[in-house]
């Protein structure tokens, strides 16, 4: 929740408890008083200066575009340098009268001007194809940025090149490309210590796009199966952010709690992905490095567990578990014959999931299990060969046990219930 | 880490900022100086082009550029483990000046007076085996010198004449094997010649 909504909310709870007389009126203003001013947002003049900006910035882009090869190559190179050097000068103004919102957009923009300068300078000078290398480049000078600017701009623009650095190794290479894991680890620690909600939802994302482009790495390796492995590296981002989330300063749990979310909602739909569309046993091996990532993602969750003295991790250890089996192939039925067991396993996986989520009282995790239950049961109906009536049945028995299972939890839930 | 980041809230922002952009422009910066210090300290190599599959014709304002030295037989390198896409070719004079390929190593090897080792990356030829990691028999390599970028409408005119085996290149080649191209020739007579800033 935004700071603004969460001050909308807390001041219709406060008016609503000081009517119910709940509270009196110095107590409210005490509350009031506790809490820090709201930050300024984005105002409408922001926005439409931004466009501005933007639209001055095109034009300049197009004119000198237009005159490109009119213009002589030092001039050309001396226009680049200076436009990186002129988008930090108006950064550093915005920043000194203020603004910070169009001095972290100005960051942005000086980043992305340097990553166009790379792409021409490599024109004018006719400079190597490495394309990937001009990423890393691109993708480390805007780094630099972040980290001396705090800007959340630069290091979305930093994210996005290194993902395209990793994406052209990995197919270069047909493997993992490990040096990723460097640069994201100094974009997680930025992450943390800005205690930024953008930045952390960023560095995530990006974790998510390199397990994926390792999947695609390891099934042109033809190492280890693919989907398998980027079960397991879902399985470790969720169980490390509910480690990380477990103990430490506020900005590092906020920090795992967001890993956290984005690995339950990746497994999710991965695994019902894999329902709908893979069948039959995994094309290749499961190495035991890759099977080591998946265990350790179940692992740390039952750590965190424990850390925390909460059941909620353990049974997101437990959804990780199942899917982990599902994902392995070992649950496939070699025949004609449907994989019902492969199918309750699935179910059983999300269903874990959403009472994790519950217990937790974190929603993300409960509607990633939520649509990662929808997925499963579209995909158990979509991938079904001749009649649907073995699938009703199947659902109906699954239903019927998940009811029988409610209706087991709910008799302690309601002794427990104060009277 | 906070301590970190206490050190970096008592330098002044507007520094901060000066900073950043200062550190990007020097990294545009190296790329150029590398580049003429390629040009200035290469030894001068001269490449013979040959005609381009039609799909990669002129893209834009670049010529795409392939030499009798792209495509070379892996030789002992063949049915080894290929531990990634970095290789090295050494390279001498033949009939008529033009360089041509002596022999493919996976790293870099000494080279005779007259010789040459270029730097390059395999594009294709280093999946094979039964794990898709031993060297083929063949190998398409890349030396970096593959796109020459010209004057707006000029591109044509060098495209006709590299497909009928008129373009050659001169380029620049340092001890470590980096390429950079020096020379344009057409008809052995220099077309275009890079300056070096």
């Amino acid at each position: 929740m935004s700071e603004r909504a969460y001050r909308q909310r807390l001041e219709a709870d406060i008016a609503r408890w000081q009517a119910d007389g709940v509270i009196t009126s110095s107590t409210a203003d005490a509350i009031r008083g506790a809490l820090k001013p709201v930050p300024d947002g984005v105002t409408i003049a922001t926005v439409v200066a931004i466009v501005g900006g933007l639209l001055i910035a095109a034009a300049f882009l197009a004119f000198i575009a237009a005159n490109w090869t009119a213009i002589a190559r030092p001039a050309r190179f001396a226009i680049l340098l200076a436009a990186i050097a002129g988008a930090y000068g108006i950064g550093a103004w915005f920043d000194r009268s203020r603004r910070p919102y169009l001095a972290d957009l100005a960051a942005g923009v000086g980043s992305i001007v340097f990553g166009a300068a790379i792409a021409l300078t490599g024109q004018m000078y006719h400079l190597g194809e490495d394309f990937a290398g001009g990423m890393l480049l691109f993708a480390a000078g805007a780094l630099v940025a972040a980290v001396l600017t705090s800007s959340r701009g630069a290091l979305a623009v930093a994210l996005v090149a290194a993902c395209f650095w990793s994406g052209m190794r990995v197919f270069e290479l047909a493997d993992v490309h490990l040096p990723f894991v460097g640069f994201w680890l100094i974009a997680a620690l930025l992450a943390v210590a800005w205690n930024a909600p953008v930045a952390r939802h960023l560095v995530a994302l990006a974790a998510v796009a390199w397990l994926i482009q390792s999947g695609f790495g390891l099934d042109r390796s033809h190492y280890a199966e693919p989907v398998f492995a980027i079960t397991a590296g879902f399985s470790l981002l969720l169980g490390a952010g509910l480690a990380f989330a477990s103990r430490g300063a506020a900005s590092l749990r906020a920090f795992g709690l967001v890993l956290s979310h984005y690995g339950a909602f990746a497994l999710a739909l991965t695994l019902a992905a894999l329902i709908a569309f893979a069948s039959g046993a995994p094309r290749a091996s499961l190495p035991a490095p890759v099977i080591a990532c998946g265990i350790a993602g179940a692992i740390l969750s039952f750590v965190a567990s424990l850390m925390e003295r909460r059941v909620g991790p353990a049974l997101a250890g437990l959804s990780i578990g199942f899917a982990l089996l599902v994902v392995s192939g070992r649950l496939r039925s070699s025949g004609i014959d449907e994989p019902w067991l492969l199918y309750a396993v699935a179910l059983a996986s999300m269903l874990c999931l959403v009472i994790s989520g519950m217990l937790d009282e974190v929603r993300p995790r409960v509607v990633a299990g939520w649509i990662g239950l929808a997925c499963v049961i579209a995909a158990i109906t979509w991938s079904v060969r001749g009649s649907l009536l073995p699938r009703a049945a199947f659902l109906a028995a699954s239903g019927g046990v998940v009811v029988v299972l409610a209706s087991l939890l709910g008799r302690p839930l309601r002794q427990e219930r104060p009277q | 880490m906070m301590r970190l980041v206490q050190i970096f809230g008592r330098i002044p922002r507007v520094l901060l900022f000066a900073a950043a952009a200062l550190i990007q422009v020097a990294l545009i910066a190296v790329m150029v100086v590398d580049h003429a210090r390629i040009l200035r300290e290469g030894a001068e190599v001269t490449l013979q082009t040959r005609p381009v599959d039609p799909r990669d014709f002129l893209r834009g304002d670049y010529v795409v550029l392939s030499y009798d030295i792209s495509s070379v037989p892996a030789g002992t390198l063949k049915d080894t483990p290929s531990s990634g896409k970095s290789i090295y070719v050494k390279l001498a004079p033949k009939a008529g000046g033009f360089y041509e390929v002596v022999s493919v190593h996976a790293e870099p090897v000494a080279v005779g007076s007259d010789e040459v080792l270029i730097h390059g990356r395999v594009t294709s030829g280093n999946t094979c085996g039964t794990q898709s990691r031993s060297y083929c028999e063949r190998l398409q390599i890349s030396y970096g010198i593959e796109r020459y970028f010209v004057p707006e409408g000029e591109g044509r005119e060098i495209e006709s004449a590299r497909n009928e085996g008129k373009v050659a290149i001169v380029a620049a080649v340092t001890a470590s094997g980096r390429a950079a191209i020096k020379r344009l020739l057409i008809d052995g007579k220099p077309a275009y010649d890079e300056p070096m800033f």
